[in-house]
């Protein structure tokens, strides 16, 4: 192996890399943010929404998590792109350039926003009836009583299921490749395809991501202390 | 088929309607997210690099546009290029009756027969009957996928679509494929790296078939974007009379690449 092919600048590939990386990350964040408030929106939906909001969101919930996140990436990031410019058509409105970013960041947090619907739903109902009871005989308002005690609440609950959507995100973001937008996995084989030395580059971006997730692992560690405080520790 | 055509005949309006709306911002060129050298492949700082950069960047500077590369997964140019993302395809893409139904192209920048390669020990000739039973590899999508389909389609024994030219030379140097199928300039560059000329030689060019081989490459443009067709078509043939053409062809080859 030739290190020396890592070394960050040219004609070292490592910059490119960590470029790369860079993206991936950004789109990681973005999509899975995108995700949390759509989550959000629809866990509280599918609980306290009439019924036409639940099944929409039973609709939207299971089509998304039926189809191959590659064959929404495509489909969101050629039609999806075309669609909104013959929106903006009928509307009179110029054409909008779309990034590869805010479509990635889109494709991404439309998925994750179906998972985590779902997991978010289920750590709100383990919170005990009667906290949310109590909330209301004060008179909080349904907002003030989502961020007061619905929130803070389930956060014990949901912890461990959004923290494997998130490392499910930063590595979701290798789909993106296909598009060719130039997230770690596309550089990667750029530059393993340039150089010939597949090996030295493959294993440089399992290294990468490895790393996102022992950061991950590190910071998720501290916010699932945080959220149980005052919990009795469980074996 | 009617409702592609719709699309395709709307995202052609919206183009011409945004192209007198936007006219200072740059034009968007699409290339193939791959190394294909000699023609465009990325190089350690993340830059594009190749024959066909040098050429936008003559044609441009000719035609006074202000150009920028967009990298695009391959088979997904032609969507990128209607749906916008893109303003023209500058990817060795061949001009096909086949892609002209959907897009539109500038004139021929370059022309070069289509060749195989295949193991140095191996010997057999470039036709159907040379690939009696072999397995064939050839790029998604490319003029040489369709003529390995209507050509060698009964005569070898598989035919694998690769979704990078690089990939399927891979597989040929590690004895998964028994021939390569491709354009003979991309080709040549292989058999000159390091790797294709441990494993590998040139087994010759293909008969011509201008049905599906098309009538050379140029830039992929949206249908109705005439202006920026026009400022293209000017603009290569003002390099090739002017001799930039020429001056930057000779840093990659020892021939006329503009070909017949």
């Amino acid at each position: 192996m030739d290190l020396s092919l890592l070394a960050l600048s040219p004609p070292g590939w490592g910059g490119v890399l960590l470029a790369g990386l860079f993206s991936s990350l950004q789109l990681a964040v973005g999509g899975y943010l995108l995700g949390l408030v759509i989550g959000i929106g629809g866990a509280s939906g599918k609980l306290y929404g009439g019924p036409i909001v639940r099944d929409l969101l039973e609709v939207y919930t299971t089509l998304v998590r039926a189809i191959p996140e590659l064959v929404l990436i495509l489909l969101l990031y050629y039609a999806g792109t075309d669609l909104v410019n013959q929106l903006m058509h009928l509307l009179g409105l110029p054409s909008m350039d779309i990034s590869g970013l805010a479509a990635g960041i889109f494709v991404i947090g439309v998925v994750q926003g179906a998972y985590s619907t779902e997991v978010l739903r289920g750590a709100i109902k383990a919170i005990p009836a009667g906290e949310i009871e109590a909330a209301r005989a004060y008179g909080m308002s349904p907002l003030l009583t989502l961020r007061r005690v619905t929130l803070p609440a389930m956060l014990p609950y949901a912890v461990p299921g959004l923290s494997n959507l998130w490392l499910i995100a930063t590595k979701d973001t290798a789909l993106l490749a296909v598009v060719g937008f130039s997230e770690l996995t596309l550089v990667t084989r750029q530059a393993a395809g340039s150089t010939k030395h597949y090996m030295t580059f493959f294993l440089a971006a399992g290294a990468l991501y490895l790393a996102v997730t022992l950061v991950s692992n590190v910071i998720i560690g501290m916010i699932e202390k945080r959220a149980r405080r005052g919990m009795v520790r469980e074996a | 088929m009617k409702s592609i055509l719709k699309t395709v005949a709307l995202a052609a309006l919206v183009g011409v309607a945004s192209v007198g709306a936007a006219s200072a911002a740059p034009i968007k060129m699409g290339v193939a997210a791959e190394p294909y050298p000699p023609f465009t492949s990325p190089d350690a700082s993340g830059k594009w690099v190749g024959w066909e950069v040098d050429l936008m960047n003559a044609v441009c500077a000719e035609a006074k546009l202000e150009c920028e590369i967009t990298p695009i997964a391959w088979d997904g140019l032609i969507p990128a290029l209607t749906s916008k993302k893109i303003d023209t395809i500058l990817s060795s893409m061949s001009i096909t009756d086949e892609r002209l139904k959907t897009i539109d192209f500038s004139d021929k920048y370059y022309n070069t027969p289509a060749s195989l390669a295949g193991p140095k020990e191996a010997s057999f000739t470039a036709d159907a009957a040379g690939l009696k039973d072999k397995i064939l590899g050839v790029q998604v999508s490319t003029i040489h996928a369709e003529y390995a389909q209507k050509h060698f389609k009964d005569a070898v024994s598989e035919i694998k679509e690769y979704q990078t030219l690089d990939e399927a030379n891979n597989d040929l140097a590690a004895g998964r494929l028994d021939a390569v199928f491709a354009d003979a300039i991309t080709l040549d560059a292989f058999l000159n790296s390091e790797q294709g000329k441990a494993c590998c030689d040139k087994k010759g060019d293909v008969a011509d078939d201008p049905a599906v081989l098309g009538a050379g490459i140029g830039f992929g443009l949206r249908k109705g974007d005439d202006e920026l067709k026009g400022k293209l078509n000017a603009a290569i043939k003002a390099i090739r009379d002017n001799g930039t053409y020429e001056k930057f062809s000779k840093n990659y080859f020892d021939f006329d690449v503009y070909g017949k």
